[in-house]
C-alpha cells in the first residue's frame, strides 16, 4: 500500500489557506498533507467544513489565497449529480474531454469505448441522460472522467444520491477501476463506511483544518460485516463525533 | 436502421455533438442561407406597395400583406436574436457588468416602446428608408423578451456542469459555443415566443407611420397586415377587415403549431433535470 512517507508524491499541500473575500472567514487553514501516486484517499468531515474548497483546489476550480499547492495539471472529476452535458449521448458526453484536446478521432473512440465498456455501459452509447439511471449516469460520469487520462481522479460524493445496492456495485467498479489504472484517487465522502470500504488512508476535515488522518490497513475486500471493518469505523466514528 | 447507421457515421465524420441525418445538416447548411434570401426577397417585394392595392376583400391581397408583414417581423426578430446572444453571454459572465446593466436593461424595457416611434421615424426617413423605422420598432420590441429570457436561463446552468465544463478545458468561445448555447436553446425558444406575440401587436401601428409623421400621408404607410387592418376600418371595409383578421389569427396559429411547437419539443433535449 501506498504510503505518505513515498517520495513519489503527487498532490502535496503545505499551510495552505482559502478565504473567498478578503477580511472575511475562513474557507481552509492552513492544510498540509501529501498523497502518494496510486493512492486511494477519502476525505470525510462534517457539512460546509471545507471537504469542496480542498477538493476545488485539487481540480484547479479555485487557487489557494496562501501557503503552496503541488498538484499535476491533468487532474480530472466526478461530480455529485453527474454533471453530464444534456443535449451530448452517452458516447458524446464520454468522449467530451478527448474532442477538446482535439485528439484524431480513431483515438478517441477507441479510448471512449474502452472506458464506457470498463463501466459497463456498452449498448448505452447513444442514450442521452434523461434516459439514465442515476447509476448510469454516474458511471457516465466515470468513465468520461477517466478518458482523459487523468493523473489525478477526484470524486465528489458521486455515491450520495444512489440507492444502497447500487452504491455497493459502483463501489466494486471503483476498486476495480483503481487497480486497472493504477490512477490516483481522492474522493469526498460524507459516510464513514464507504471511506473505510474504499480508502487507503482517510482526511477528517472539520472547522476548515485537517483534523486526523486515519491509515486504513484492512485487507481488501473489505466487508461491512466483518469485525475488524466494524472495529475500524468505530474509531474513525469516536473521533469524527468527539466535541 | 439504415439511415441510423449512416447517421452515426456521419456524426463520427463530422464529430457533431449528436447524430444526425443527412437531410438535416443539408437543411442546417441551407436553412440560414434560405431564411436571409427569403428576408431580403420579402423586403424588396414590400417597398414601395400602396397600402390598398385593391378595394375589395381579395385572399391574394391579404396573402400578400401578411407575407409583407412577415418579411419585416423575420427582420426585426434576426436583429434582435444577434444582439440578445452576446449581451446575455456578456452579463451572464460578468458580476460587475450584471448589476450594472441588469437594472438599466429593465429601465428600457419598461419605457414605451412606441414612445420612441416618431424619433425612430424621423431617423429613417432622413434616409428615405421607412421600413428602417418599421423593422427597428419589431427590433426594440422582441429584443428584451430574448434578453430577459437568455439571462435567467443562463443562470440555470448547474454550477457542477460549469465546473465540468472548465476541468475538461472548455473556455472562451468553446464555452460559449458547447455550454452557454445549447443551454440557452429553451429559453432562447421560449424568449422568442414571447417576442414575437409582441412583435405581433407591434405591427399594427408599426406599419401606420403616417399618423406619427408631421403632416403625413397615407401614401407613408407601409403595406402590411397591419395597414391593411386599419385602412379596411377607416373606410369602412368591414368585409376586408373581418377576413384579414381571420386570416391573421390563422397564420399565426399555424406559425404556433408548425414552428414554436416543434422547437419547444426540440427544446426539450437541453434542458437539465
Amino acid at each position: 500500500m501506498p504510503n505518505d512517507s513515498n517520495s513519489n508524491k503527487i498532490i502535496s499541500f503545505d499551510g495552505v489557506s482559502k478565504v473567498y473575500e478578503p477580511g472575511g472567514e475562513p474557507a481552509l487553514r492552513g492544510v498540509s498533507f501529501s498523497v502518494t501516486a496510486g493512492e486511494f484517499v477519502c476525505i470525510i468531515g462534517p457539512s460546509g467544513g471545507g471537504k469542496s474548497t480542498l477538493l476545488k483546489i485539487i481540480a484547479g476550480l479555485e487557487s489557494a489565497s496562501s501557503g503552496s499547492v503541488f498538484k499535476p495539471d491533468n487532474v480530472s472529476m466526478v461530480f455529485q449529480a453527474g454533471a453530464l452535458f444534456p443535449w451530448l449521448n452517452v458516447f458524446e458526453n464520454v468522449a467530451l474531454g478527448l474532442r477538446l484536446k482535439r485528439f484524431p478521432e480513431t483515438k478517441i473512440r477507441a479510448q471512449s469505448l474502452a472506458y464506457i465498456e470498463m463501466m459497463k455501459l456498452g449498448g448505452m452509447e447513444e442514450k442521452y441522460p434523461r434516459e439514465l439511471s442515476g447509476g448510469q449516469s454516474q458511471r457516465v460520469g466515470i468513465a468520461r472522467a477517466l478518458t482523459v487520462d487523468p493523473a489525478v481522479l477526484l470524486l465528489d460524493e458521486p455515491f450520495s444520491a444512489l440507492d444502497p445496492q447500487t452504491t455497493e456495485e459502483l463501489h466494486e467498479d471503483v476498486i476495480k477501476v483503481w487497480r486497472e489504472t493504477k490512477k490516483t484517487i481522492v474522493m469526498v465522502s460524507h459516510l464513514i463506511e464507504e471511506a473505510v470500504s474504499l480508502a487507503d488512508r482517510i482526511f477528517l476535515i472539520r472547522n476548515y483544518a485537517l483534523e486526523n488522518i486515519f491509515p486504513v490497513t484492512l485487507p481488501r475486500p473489505r466487508r461491512e460485516n466483518e469485525e475488524k471493518f466494524a472495529h475500524e469505523v468505530l474509531l474513525i466514528r469516536k473521533k469524527f463525533f468527539k466535541k | 436502421m439504415e439511415s441510423r447507421r449512416r447517421s452515426r457515421r456521419l456524426s463520427r465524420k463530422f464529430g457533431l455533438s449528436y447524430p444526425v441525418s443527412f437531410g438535416e445538416r443539408v437543411y442546417s447548411f441551407l436553412a440560414p442561407i434560405l431564411a436571409v434570401a427569403v428576408i431580403l426577397i420579402a423586403l424588396k417585394y414590400v417597398s414601395g406597395l400602396p397600402v390598398v392595392s385593391a378595394s375589395g376583400a381579395s385572399p391574394y391581397l391579404i396573402g400578400r400583406a401578411i407575407a409583407a408583414t412577415l418579411g419585416r417581423l423575420l427582420v426585426g426578430y434576426a436583429l434582435a436574436f444577434v444582439v440578445s446572444i452576446p449581451l446575455a453571454v456578456w452579463v451572464n459572465d460578468n458580476p460587475l457588468i450584471e448589476r450594472l446593466l441588469l437594472p438599466l436593461f429593465d429601465v428600457i424595457q419598461s419605457v414605451p416602446v412606441l414612445a420612441f416611434f416618431p424619433i425612430i421615424i424621423i431617423f429613417f426617413i432622413g434616409f428615405g428608408f421607412l421600413n428602417g423605422a418599421a423593422v427597428f420598432i419589431i427590433f426594440l420590441s422582441m429584443l428584451w423578451n430574448i434578453v430577459f429570457n437568455l439571462v435567467g436561463g443562463l443562470r440555470e446552468i448547474p454550477d457542477d456542469l460549469k465546473s465540468a465544463a472548465k476541468i475538461f478545458g472548455l473556455k472562451g468561445f468553446a464555452f460559449v459555443r458547447r455550454l452557454l448555447l445549447p443551454a440557452a436553446v429553451p429559453y432562447l425558444v421560449t424568449g422568442s415566443i414571447l417576442a414575437w406575440a409582441q412583435g405581433w401587436n407591434i405591427i399594427i401601428v408599426a406599419e401606420v407611420l403616417h399618423t406619427y409623421i408631421p403632416h403625413g400621408t397615407t401614401s407613408q404607410d407601409l403595406f402590411g397586415v397591419g395597414s391593411l387592418l386599419v385602412r379596411a376600418t377607416s373606410s369602412g371595409q368591414n368585409g376586408l377587415f373581418i377576413l384579414t383578421i381571420f386570416s391573421l389569427v390563422g397564420f399565426i396559429a399555424f406559425f404556433n403549431l408548425f414552428v414554436w411547437q416543434k422547437l419547444l419539443r426540440y427544446a426539450e433535449r437541453f434542458k437539465f433535470e
